[in-house]
């Protein structure tokens, strides 16, 4: 069970919109590679994790990609409010604004919606640490791309924090990796 | 049912009182009644939250009572029958 805390976590206070940036960050909110994703991916998966260590590392990652699905849809908000629809199609951002709005939408950077089918969740808990491994890369990777598009240090440092983030995640599942290999071993399980 | 079960289900009550009403206040912010439930709610759960974390601990990581070791990730899990690790079949 979970309970909402009314902060960020880290500080996102963004000053000058960009529409053009939001698009770009909007797939870290529902794209293949992004936080939604993310999340979805460790609390269902969080249930076929065999050991306490392993339990817990899926189910407190998996929350904390909430928070940063909440991080990402407020740099989202901020770049795009207010901003008028004439200067949105000036910015080719126009297309985004037909069919949603100003709104934050769960889609990647081309508008195409949020799929399940990003994500995978198998019994075998092997199957699915190495598909996480994989994914804080692929997220590692993505906030790379849009630190080298951004120039705005409001907008550089919440997606350094959150590049760091995918980081620390990726160590602690290569350690969740390693628990649940060698409580397999002790076991005859072929 | 066990002490640590009842215990948790008097918690998980409360809690999800709590819970309703807080839906109730946010559309109805002044609502004495509502309020005065909220609060009554609100030492009742922090109390048997109290009791329980002492006896059987974290219920939230932000819970510790010693520095010996993490409790937190203990078994069982909620999804957990209460076994935990013994009905995991590798």
């Amino acid at each position: 069970m979970w309970f909402y805390e009314k902060k960020t976590q880290y500080p996102i206070n963004i000053k000058k919109p960009d529409p053009r940036m939001a698009m770009n960050i909007l797939t870290q909110y529902g794209g293949p590679n992004g936080e939604l994703a993310a999340s979805l991916r460790y609390l269902s998966q969080r249930f076929s994790m065999p050991t306490k260590e392993t339990k817990a590392i899926l189910n407190d990652i998996g929350t904390e990609e909430l928070a940063h699905l909440e991080m990402i849809g407020t740099m989202v908000h901020q770049l795009m409010d207010k901003v008028p629809p004439k200067e949105l199609e000036k910015l080719h951002v126009d297309t985004l604004y037909a069919v949603h709005g100003r709104a934050v939408y769960p889609s990647d950077s081309n508008g195409v919606p949020f799929t399940a089918a990003y994500i995978e969740s198998m019994e075998d808990p092997i199957a699915n640490l190495n598909e996480n491994l994989a994914a804080e890369q692929k997220a590692r990777a993505t906030y790379d791309y849009l630190i080298r598009m951004a120039d705005d240090p409001d907008v550089i440092d919440p997606l350094r924090f959150l590049r760091e983030r995918e980081v620390v995640h990726y160590q602690r599942f290569g350690e969740a990796l390693r628990i649940v290999q060698e409580v397999m071993g002790k076991k005859k399980f072929y | 049912m066990d002490e640590q079960t009842t215990l948790l289900e008097q918690i998980m009550a409360y809690d999800f009182a709590l819970y309703d009403l807080q839906l109730f206040l946010d559309t109805h912010p002044s609502d004495a009644n509502a309020l005065r439930d909220y609060k009554m709610a609100l030492e009742q759960s922090e109390n048997l939250r109290r009791q329980y974390q002492a006896k059987y601990g974290p219920l939230t990581p932000r819970y510790l009572p010693n520095t010996t070791c993490w409790q937190w990730i203990n078994d069982p899990w909620p999804w957990d029958p209460k076994g935990g690790m013994n009905n995991v079949v590798l």
